[in-house]
């Protein structure tokens, strides 16, 4: 059951590093501010190239959701779900969400980071419903 | 650059018998080989020999070089682009007087050689497609992308799943009018509402079909087609405008749907022809998912953001509706050939030669775009 494999370019290594330390960060630009995701080589705001690894709150709400009715990917059988969450720092990712799904509407739902080992070992960055 | 460029010539593969071909297991051509069936077909619909082309764009699909090679094409100037970005290109290559007559080739043997626009062909690799970078989240498609962004979309404007219902159920109105059309029985909101999900909340009648087929065009410049030919379609104006930000991310999608970079191509397109969208006849969009038309109808001002949903219901994009759209069935039901066959429809309708779907009185048409963060406007007149 192998996990569709990351992009691992040489700015996306640091990230999934602290992923798999289950202590996820992402780059803040000391000049302005802006936390970057996907992580990149320099400040989409400022151009600045520094940029300090950074741990994430953890905090998000859901923008958007879909349900998989179709399996595609070995390590997800359908149904599977696949949220848009905005991070309480601002950039926008794509995960799941594992336990509790809301009922009805999912958009604006409070949601938590947690980490997830999949059956092959790799650690992904999913959330729950913040209680 | 208004009217200074004309499509003179337009031609395409055998859709219908080349999806039962394949179906029946045979591999009637290659991506080469369906373009250089339809650049035959162009050629003859112009009235034209090759020695006259002195351009050529490839499609994505295939190499530019290797096209050129095998149909035979020596040109002065010559590229590799989607449907629209070509159509544009063409017009650019001409007003700056690199070529006179480009020919515009598209191959694609998708359905035969099984290509699939996500799950485990969509995973690692370097190329940039913003659905690869969320693969270990199992959001792989196309599909995935446009169903996120249509949840999103319907809680912002209160649009529903049987409002949706109403591009596929109108597309097949036209289809069931169209020779070329793959799919042409007619389907209800009742029908599309008990259709099974793919990727919730899209159902499979908002996907496009997956077939084979090639398509081709000539545009010339524009006094040179007036020689050449008794109804050139002019290109009235083009537009263009990106949204690169978070074009990873997908914040474009997720939280504006494309609307600004859509009002943005409004304003020049239709500016840049001095009309407006209540001087266009048929509206013609980039439908790889029916999500595509309401987002469009909204971003270049057929209806305000918020009244798709009525706008779909009550005016209507069908046969007998206020707004004919996607005329020939689009790529949900006439033939998926990435926008090529939509300026095959746009051409058709300005000429007045779409046989049973004919828009009376048809002069204008107006072809629209966005995909991957790229909203693309064509405006054609006759």
């Amino acid at each position: 059951m192998k996990t569709p494999p990351a992009v691992m370019g040489l700015y996306d290594v640091p990230m999934w590093d602290s992923i798999r330390a289950r202590r996820m960060a992402l780059q803040r630009c000391t000049g302005c501010g802006t936390m970057l995701y996907p992580p990149g080589p320099v400040c989409p705001s400022c151009l600045s190239d520094a940029l300090a690894w950074t741990p994430i709150s953890g905090n998000a709400t859901i923008l958007s959701w879909v349900i998989f009715h179709r399996q595609y990917l070995e390590a997800y059988p359908a149904p599977y779900n696949a949220i848009g969450v905005a991070l309480e720092e601002g950039p926008i990712m794509i995960s799941n969400l594992e336990g509790q799904t809301p009922e009805g509407n999912w958009i604006g739902q409070a949601v938590k980071l947690v980490y997830a080992e999949m059956a092959d070992g790799v650690v992904l960055p999913r959330f729950t419903c913040a209680p | 650059m208004r009217r200074s460029a004309a499509v003179i010539g337009v031609g395409h593969t055998d859709w219908v018998g080349d999806w039962a071909r394949v179906r029946a297991g045979e591999r009637p051509a290659d991506c080469y080989g369906y373009g250089a069936r339809a650049f035959r077909n162009a050629l003859a619909d112009a009235g034209i020999g090759r020695d006259q082309v002195d351009g050529l764009i490839a499609g994505p699909t295939t190499a530019y070089e290797r096209m050129g090679e095998v149909v035979g094409l020596n040109v002065r100037w010559g590229d590799q682009a989607d449907a629209v970005l070509s159509v544009v290109q063409a017009c650019m290559a001409i007003e700056c007087g690199l070529a006179e007559v480009v020919a515009l080739i598209y191959g694609n043997d998708q359905r035969s050689v099984g290509t699939q626009y996500g799950g485990p062909q969509a995973m690692g690799g370097d190329a940039f497609l913003s659905y690869i970078y969320h693969a270990p989240w199992g959001m792989t498609s196309q599909g995935a992308l446009y169903a996120m962004t249509f949840q999103a979309y319907m809680h912002a404007r209160g649009f529903t799943e049987a409002d949706l219902g109403e591009v596929a159920v109108a597309q097949r109105g036209w289809s069931s009018l169209n020779p070329n059309a793959i799919q042409r029985k007619r389907i209800t909101i009742a029908d599309y509402m008990a259709s099974h999900y793919v990727c919730e909340p899209l159902h499979l009648f908002d996907y496009c079909l997956i077939n084979d087929g090639g398509v081709a065009l000539i545009i010339a410049e524009a006094e040179r087609a007036k020689r050449i030919c008794d109804k050139p379609i002019y290109i009235e104006a083009v537009g263009r405008h990106d949204l690169n930000e978070g074009a990873t991310s997908l914040a474009p999608r997720l939280t504006s749907f494309y609307l600004p970079a859509q009002q943005a191509v409004a304003k020049q397109v239709f500016d840049g022809a001095g009309m407006g969208p209540e001087d266009m006849d048929v509206f013609q969009v980039y439908d790889s998912f029916s999500v595509h038309v309401p987002l469009a109808l909204e971003g270049y001002g057929y209806c305000r953001p918020g009244e798709a949903g009525r706008f779909l219901r009550e005016a209507g994009i069908g046969p007998g509706g206020r707004l004919p759209t996607n005329t020939s069935g689009g790529h949900l039901s006439e033939t998926y050939m990435q926008g090529w066959a939509h300026q095959v429809e746009c051409v058709r309708q300005a000429r007045g030669t779409a046989g049973e779907r004919q828009v009376a009185g048809c002069r204008r048409v107006h072809y629209s775009s966005d995909v991957a963060g790229k909203a693309v406007s064509v405006i054609y007149g006759s």
